[in-house]
């Protein structure tokens, strides 16, 4: 089964260009890049912003992994990237163009998001809630296209939730939910994807899921995916490219395997961790957590006493 | 969504059906079925019965007598307000006095009705009514300043007392108004907004020195369909069509922002037009009815409560559903205003209370979701 993004375009009378069905091999040429750009993000509540000046760049194509302790700015740094949250200072651009400039609709074009949480009302069905995802392909007056049910049968069924299409939303479990939200934002078509932490409240099973729906999308079509993970495996495993948060500065960014170091749970995560790689990317061990009081060579010590293992 | 739909092998066969396949959900005809009849029975009673008696087949016959259902020049006169043509007493009495009370009543509970459910879903609470937003404190202002203060202008009373309640709301909605607004801030503007205008009226009442302006205010703020006829249908009538037209139109926007504005946002909604487009088409339609019936309370609060229990929370199908359900309250209500203490007629208003208060029992003791959006 192939997701391909190549042959739908919105064909609503609007700026975008529609484009001719590609192979579906061989998406063309136009994976969207998104940056920011100097983003100063802050809450009204809060005195100093949450992130001061920060840039950062989606590599076209490829997921990209934010990580970081609670608190280090990753969702508020996604929030400024999908628009939810407007910068202080900076801008934030997709394919070159600021996303202030655009409108609302042409916007949820190119971005979809994925919230940390997601209310609906409990009777929609999960076929339903998919049909919302076309929401901004669709003029005011405009009924369902042959366009729209071909995306959302595509988004169903990379979202693997075809069994579910008649369910009330409000019967189904937490991980089945995350499911059909996920159905909602592939079936909104997007050249990027932002997801906010989409597997902290799952099972395992619905983890791994999640996971292998956005390695199909890195596999199949060339979204960009910006996802924020606090498993820091699953980033490593998953992510072309890993940035790491601290304090609302970035700390690290890089491939996998060169920013999840045993230094970078150190500093950043304040975790003495063994970090071992393997075929499926790095295996991280979590020993202990840092304490406040202790600086490196202490914990090295305690570490190498335990151990007396040659470091990665 | 379409109710017929089951698992099948394909699944986009479903929904190239015609764009109205919703409508003919099983629960949607069965409520509009159901509120027909109501609104038929009640009409029938309402056109039976009065000071001037006739059996039902007389009063059946005057509605639809041929000399008056077929003559231009009467409804003419009716929509247009030209002169009346010549008809036999039944049919006066019937066509000029009863009939247009529960053809009042229909459009009156149909506004209601879509207006509460819209604000529901704009404020995203199930306790919303029409009047949340300051709409019915803003035209009991008006309506006690104009009786009791500036009598001259009792004439123009209907279009005061809409032109009070819509001013009230834009207050509410430029208060809660901070780059932008979300349901807590317009819900507690509206409080503020209420609070306010609810002390002046009631301080108001002080001042009335006569008896009858008095039972007039309380009419007026309780909601009475009492002495309706074709000027008041003339009245509404466009205002409710143009309303009624733009809320089933903007059912599909409410739907998207029951999700949730982060969702709808990130959908591509521009939040903050819509929400106003919304709340003003609202508006429109609890002035236009305050215009003709007063404050009436609770149709804008139960009706939409009744709807959602009786076809879910798609909007598409609340709002039809409020449109056949809002008349046949209404109507009920009002045989139960004019005929139960015959000769004396009560407000409306209060018996769409005593209504209400019950509902909302049977609802708690009775259902584990109420109606829930």
């Amino acid at each position: 089964m192939v997701f391909n993004v190549g042959s739908i375009r919105p064909s609503n009378g609007s700026e975008d260009a529609v484009d001719d069905a590609s192979t579906s091999d061989a998406p063309e040429g136009g994976a969207s890049d998104l940056a920011g750009e100097g983003l100063v993000l802050g809450y009204p509540t809060m005195e100093d912003p949450v992130v001061d000046g920060e840039s950062i760049v989606a590599e076209p194509g490829a997921v990209t992994a934010l990580v970081g302790p609670n608190g280090s700015g990753k969702s508020t740094l996604l929030k400024g990237l999908a628009k939810q949250l407007d910068p202080d200072d900076g801008s934030v651009l997709v394919d070159g163009r600021d996303v202030h400039s655009m409108g609302t609709k042409e916007l949820a074009r190119k971005l979809g998001l994925l919230s940390q949480e997601s209310t609906s009302p409990d009777s929609i069905t999960v076929e339903d809630l998919v049909y919302h995802g076309r929401y901004p392909h669709r003029g005011f007056f405009e009924h369902v296209t042959e366009e729209d049910q071909q995306a959302v049968d595509r988004a169903i069924e990379l979202a693997g939730c075809e069994h579910l299409r008649n369910r009330e939303v409000g019967s189904l479990s937490g991980g089945q939910k995350q499911l059909a939200w996920i159905a909602m934002v592939l079936a909104q078509d997007t050249d990027v994807l932002l997801l906010d932490e989409p597997t902290t409240f799952l099972d395992l099973h619905h983890q791994l899921e999640v996971m292998e729906i956005i390695e199909t999308l890195r596999a199949d079509s060339d979204i960009t995916v910006v996802v924020v993970l606090h498993d820091i495996e699953q980033a490593a495993r998953l992510a072309d490219r890993v940035v790491a948060l601290k304090d609302g500065e970035i700390q690290a960014r890089g491939p996998p395997e060169d920013v999840v170091t045993e230094e970078l749970l150190a500093e950043v995560f304040r975790v003495d961790a063994e970090v071992v790689p393997t075929d499926r990317g790095p295996r991280i061990t979590p020993l202990r957590p840092r304490h406040e009081d202790e600086d490196d060579a202490d914990a090295v010590e305690a570490k190498e006493s335990t151990e007396g293992e040659a470091r990665w | 969504m379409s109710s017929e739909s089951v698992k099948s092998g394909r699944p986009s066969e479903r929904r190239r059906s015609s764009r109205f396949a919703w409508l003919f959900d099983p629960k949607l005809l069965t409520t509009a079925a159901g509120s027909l009849v109501v609104v038929v029975l009640g009409g029938l009673a309402q056109v039976s019965f009065g000071a001037y008696s006739m059996t039902f087949a007389q009063a059946w016959g005057a509605v639809f007598d041929p000399q008056v259902l077929f003559n231009a020049q009467a409804w003419n006169a009716f929509l247009l307000g030209g002169e009346l043509p010549e008809m036999s007493t039944e049919s006066l009495i019937v066509w000029n006095i009863r009939l247009p009370r529960v053809l009042v009543g229909i459009i009156v509970g149909m506004n209601l009705a879509v207006s509460g459910a819209i604000f529901q879903a704009v404020t995203r609470n199930e306790l919303a009514s029409p009047f949340i937003l300051g709409v019915s404190s803003g035209a009991g202002l008006m309506i006690l300043l104009t009786l009791v203060v500036f009598g001259g202008l009792s004439a123009f009373l209907p279009l005061i007392a809409a032109a009070g309640g819509a001013t009230a709301f834009l207050i509410v909605y430029a208060i809660a108004w901070k780059n932008g607004t979300s349901p807590v801030r317009l819900v507690l503007a509206g409080v503020i907004v209420g609070t306010v205008f609810n002390s002046l009226q009631t301080a108001l009442f002080f001042f009335a020195d006569d008896i009858g302006i008095v039972q007039s205010a309380i009419a007026w703020t309780t909601g009475s369909l009492t002495g309706t006829d074709w000027a008041q249908v003339r009245l509404v009538l466009p205002w409710s069509v143009v309303a009624i037209l733009l809320a089933v139109v903007g059912a599909r926007q409410c739907n998207v922002m029951l999700l949730g504005e982060r969702t709808a946002k990130s959908l591509g909604m521009s939040i903050e037009k819509v929400r106003f487009a919304l709340s003003g088409v609202a508006v429109l339609a609890a002035a236009a009815s305050i215009a003709v019936a007063g404050i009436v309370g609770f149709v804008g609060l139960i009706v939409p409560h009744v709807v959602r229990n009786l076809v879910g929370s798609d909007y598409k199908k609340v709002i039809v559903g409020c449109l056949f359900v809002g008349p046949a309250l209404m109507v009920g209500a009002d045989v139960g205003a004019r005929l139960a203490l015959n000769p004396v007629q009560i407000p409306v208003g209060i018996v769409t209370g005593l209504v209400g208060g019950p509902y909302f029992l049977y609802l708690m003791r009775k259902k584990q979701n109420m109606g829930e959006i």
